[in-house]
């Protein structure tokens, strides 16, 4: 049960897959109600730091998990539809995040907090551009659209909140963890 | 805060079609107009309609979406004048390149710098984001409705059915089941906080101060929920979670008369759409000549 | 086959990240339809048992084991996973972390379907069961809206449907209400009377012997300390590890001839203005919804240390949110220190009323024990000066001075529910309210948490009575009235249907029972005693009274 290879996909993953999913619905739903920062058109959705941090913690699977189907639910409750493009992109997101796992030992020693956060990066162009390259196709914008529009908001408010929020997430996991002895 | 769905019990013809048809559906107008890479309006209309016959048919109440809608419309809007500000390099849009005669020219200066471009925006440019926006439309009209009218109890059941595992399918259901908790435990987080003096109305400092100030809301519901979900673990383990194929209950989705008419429909669509672009070379982009009169 | 159930052969059990054994040579065998009843508290092993035969050890648990665990003859690691949870059915202690399904039918369902059971079969089993447990009524209702008790007989149903022969209840009663327990321990007696072996894990000996237990099985640290007939309990087991009835608790302290002393009276604080007022509050939170509180009328004054009773669902949390702000009356008005809700905000209010919310989770955020408790005084805006002396004497105060740098979310349950209240100390709030101060403790830590809190000797002030003008707790637990409160509200149906001493408020049995509040064997003794001692006191203190 306590099983730290990546790749592994039992009980462990499907239950803190769909808790990282409610809490990634939960936020980004809390994020249409409460005012939060937000800079021209880049919105800062606390939420992506929660999936970040879940696919450091459990993994990728969890990550996929968590992205696809915390994006869907948070669409479905604020009403907006069913978008597959953007909840596979998120899914990605925490799915490339979710490979940092099997790096991290201590989730409060900084060399451990820059990997997590160096691997969320990465997930969110990876997860990102998917999900602005398929816009192109579905949509028929061209590629600077697709990368002015959509990409590089969604990056930057996704990146800050990362950088920001995960290690405070993970310093707090690192407690947690350490009270607990499974 | 508590969780509520948009879903409501309605006795429509949409909710009585399988939910699988309404995804496979989709899934072919897209595939309709992707793949043959429709930008004729000519087609793109009658698609239209009919996802708004869909659409109104699911009987979803003004108040519902009236605070959806004008987002949707904004982003659609900004997307698609972007596009016509930049288009030309790549993508569906490089039609646009056609020489076209210019309406008008559009300044664009980079904020406190001499330098800018003007855009040319063009017959061609403006019938392109007409029928871009119809097109748009003509898709997010099939999913908006989505979760107005497919009950979340079965989102699990139908991902099972559409061929994913045991597992991945239980984890839909198993997340419905944890969103109205997490919401509450973030209300009485909240509160918990605004009884130690927090305001997050009053959030001071910079954008990186502000978003730290967050933490207070989200640590104790992220960390309450990493050890629940231990327990949770355990619970499912000593229900055989996972050691057998399983039994769905509520696997009593089953095709109808309806739900075969409809995936007939999204056959034929498709069908339809690469014989007019492959065999008949209709339903690529072409400016009609009333626009062009209009301008010129 | 044998016929016994369960056979327990010389248990031994360590954790790999742990040093020290959890459990040491436990043998014992049970028979079909005998209920056990395990108790001890925090950490004397009970858990680690509990899970060593229902599988979870050595299956999810890593560690070394030594010993057999046999269900009729099969050892318990050597029956498949699918066939275990139709050999021990377990009922974890919090439901809401037990039910997995969004609604109560496939909640039941939920383990037939992992067997991958034909839908007849599982249909056939989740109705037998509904009717089995008088459910019937809860079948097509949303599992997250249900009551606390709702939500443990439908975890039980869940794990009914499996069929076990052996059922392992892991301290049932921890999140219910008593009524609630009450009718709990009344179906587990009827599973055992039907032919299950029940194993009922439970430090709340008191309540569990309701459940009628054919024997007992005390643990400390990690051994058998007795196990035998509940009648024959040897006055070795300590009553301030579990809870026992008062008239035992009288019993054991006589037989151990500890000195018995005359308690001194509780004393009567003068009342001077009030600190919080009720005025004709009405409170909805929508023209469309029903009113929670009618027509409420309250006066909180300096030395109160009022205990809220009253169940589940009456408007007691309302209550409170109204005196620190985050709600506002509908109609009438409350006044803090004078001044009228409506105008404070909840940091205002904030200056002089703290709340400690029911768990400590929903509130530790902070890296370090100092940076959680800087935050309400930063908040309050607080001389920056200041709040390091803040958070040295409420530290200090709860006992938790050395713990600075730690962090609140690495602490035990009860230093963690400390540190809660150390962070309302640290605002310097005047009036101090909790929330189900002792829910999520075992016995001997919430009674060591709650005396640390409001105990006096030699008339020194208490941690509360030094620190706070007054105190006002929610409990479901009558005997933390009966022991630590000066003043009682008995709340129900939307307003306050008793207000007064103790000793006048919970003197009417029919009344308390109307409001689903059980009266425990502490009050009865006390009641029966008050003649002599003039006013409540704990079952300890009562030997000195009892012929």
């Amino acid at each position: 049960m306590n099983d730290k290879s990546t790749w592994a996909f039992g009980t462990r993953q499907v239950v803190y897959g769909a808790i990282g999913a409610a809490l990634y619905g939960v936020f980004s739903w809390a994020t249409n109600i409460f005012p939060l920062p937000a800079a021209g058109n880049v919105t800062f959705r606390p939420a992506v730091a929660v999936l970040i941090f879940f696919g450091a913690a459990y993994g990728p699977w969890v990550g996929l998990l968590a992205g696809f189907i915390g994006n869907t639910l948070g669409d479905a409750l604020s009403g907006w539809g069913f978008y597959w493009n953007w909840s596979l992109g998120n899914g990605l997101m925490g799915m490339v995040a979710g490979l940092a796992m099997a790096a991290i030992k201590d989730f409060r020693a900084q060399a451990d907090i820059i990997k997590a956060v160096g691997w969320g990066l990465a997930g969110i162009v990876v997860g990102m551009l998917f999900a602005s390259l398929t816009e192109m196709i579905t949509g028929g914008i061209d590629l600077n659209t697709a990368l002015i529009g959509y990409f590089t908001p969604a990056v930057i408010g996704n990146a800050v909140v990362t950088i920001i929020l995960v290690p405070i997430l993970m310093i707090a996991f690192a407690a947690v963890a350490a009270g607990r002895g499974r | 805060m508590l969780v509520t769905w948009k879903y409501r019990r309605r006795n429509t013809i949409i909710q009585r079609l399988d939910p699988r048809t309404r995804l496979v559906f989709f899934v072919f107008v897209i595939l309709a107009l992707t793949i043959p890479d429709i930008w004729d309006l000519r087609i793109i209309l009658p698609l239209f309609a009919v996802s708004l016959t869909l659409f109104l048919l699911s009987r979803i109440e003004w108040k519902d979406i009236r605070r959806i809608l004008p987002y949707m419309f904004i982003l659609v809007f900004f997307i698609v004048g972007l596009n016509g500000l930049l288009s030309g390099r790549g993508g569906p849009s490089s039609v646009t390149n056609l020489p076209s005669p210019v309406v008008f020219e559009v300044p664009i200066k980079i904020p406190f710098t001499d330098i800018g471009w003007d855009i040319p925006i063009t017959v061609s440019k403006m019938w392109f984001a007409i029928t871009q926006i119809t097109r748009m439309f003509t898709m997010a009209m099939l999913v908006i409705p989505i979760p107005y009218t497919m009950d979340p109890n079965i989102y699990g059941t139908a991902f099972k059915r559409m061929g994913a595992s045991d597992k991945v399918s239980f984890t839909m259901d198993l997340a419905f089941r944890f969103l109205p908790t997490f919401a509450r435990d973030f209300t009485i987080t909240m509160d918990a906080q605004r009884a130690r003096g927090y305001e997050l109305e009053k959030l001071k400092g910079g954008l990186v101060g502000r978003l730290q100030r967050l933490a207070p809301l989200i640590i104790p519901v992220v960390m309450q929920s990493t050890v629940t979900g231990e327990e949770v673990i355990d619970a499912m383990d000593l229900r055989a979670f996972g050691t057998k194929p399983r039994t769905w209950l509520r696997d009593n989705l089953k095709y109808a008369g309806r739900d075969y008419v409809l995936l007939g429909l999204g056959v034929a669509i498709f069908i339809l759409c690469c014989v007019l672009k492959w065999g008949f070379g209709i339903g690529g982009y072409f400016v009609p000549e009333f626009f062009l009169n209009l301008f010129v | 086959m044998s016929d016994k159930p369960l056979v327990v052969e010389n248990l031994t059990f360590k954790y790999r990240t742990r040093p020290e054994l959890a459990i040491e040579g436990i043998n014992l065998e049970l028979k079909q339809g005998e209920l056990l009843l395990i108790a001890g508290s925090s950490g004397c092993g009970k858990t680690t048992l509990a899970r060593c035969i229902n599988g979870l050890i050595p299956r999810s648990y890593r560690g070394e084991r030594s010993g057999k665990v046999l269900f009729h003859d099969r050892e318990v690691a050597e029956i498949p996973i699918p066939e275990m949870a139709q050999v021990v059915g377990t009922l974890l202690q919090d439901p809401e972390r037990q039910i997995v399904a969004s609604n109560v039918y496939n909640e039941i369902a939920f383990g037939p379907e992992n067997l991958g059971l034909p839908h007849a079969e599982i249909f056939s089993r989740v109705d037998q069961v509904l009717k089995r447990l008088n459910l019937e009524y809860l079948r097509d209702r949303e599992t997250f809206n249900l009551s606390g008790g709702e939500k443990q007989k439908v975890a039980l149903a869940g794990v009914l449907t499996m069929n076990p022969s052996v059922l392992l209840l892991d301290e049932p009663l921890a999140s219910l209400d008593p009524a609630s327990a009450h009718e709990a321990l009344q179906v587990f007696r009827s599973l055992a009377d039907e032919g299950k072996t029940v194993i009922l894990v439970e430090h709340r000996v008191e309540d569990a012997i309701e459940a009628r237990p054919d024997r007992l099985l005390y643990m400390e640290d990690g051994r058998i300390k007795y196990l035998g007939p509940i009648r024959d309990l040897p006055p070795e087991i300590d009553h301030r590890q579990v809870k026992l009835p008062a008239p035992w608790v009288v019993q054991r302290v006589k037989a151990l001839g500890e000195p018995l002393e005359e308690s001194p009276r509780r004393k009567v604080e003068e009342r001077g203005e009030p600190l919080v007022v009720f005025e004709d509050v009405d409170f909805r939170y929508d023209d469309e919804f029903p009113l929670i509180l009618q027509n409420v009328n309250l006066n909180i004054y300096p030395g109160d240390l009022i205990a809220v009773l009253g169940p589940n669902g009456a408007g007691k949390s309302t209550l409170v949110k109204h005196s620190i702000g985050l709600l506002k009356p509908t109609k009438g008005r409350v006044l803090i220190g004078g001044e009228d809700s409506r105008k404070m905000s909840v940091a205002q209010i904030a200056h002089t009323l703290g709340y400690v919310f029911q768990s400590p989770t929903h509130m530790l955020y902070a890296p370090s024990v100092k940076e959680e408790l800087e935050f309400g005084p930063k908040n309050l805006g607080y001389d920056s000066a200041l709040i390091p002396k803040f958070v040295r004497e409420s530290l200090s105060a709860v006992n938790m001075t050395g713990f600075e740098e730690y962090p609140p979310l690495g602490l035990s349950f009860g230093q963690q529910k400390r540190t809660t209240i150390a962070a309302v100390l640290a605002m310097r709030s005047k009036i101090l309210i909790m929330d189900e101060p002792t829910a999520g403790q075992d016995f001997a830590n919430y009674t060591h948490f709650m005396e640390a809190l409001c105990k006096t000797s030699d008339g020194a002030h208490s941690v509360l009575s030094a620190n706070f003008a007054a105190t006002l707790f929610i409990t479901h637990d009558v005997d933390l009235a009966v022991t630590y409160a000066n003043r009682v509200l008995l709340f129900g149906d939307k307003h306050i249907i008793a207000d007064g001493t103790p000793e006048e408020v919970l003197k009417d049995e029919s009344l308390l029972l109307k409001y689903r509040v059980r009266p425990t064997s502490l009050l009865r003794l006390n009641l029966e005693l008050l003649p002599k001692t003039g006013g409540f006191l704990p079952a300890e203190s009562l030997a000195y009274y009892a012929s």
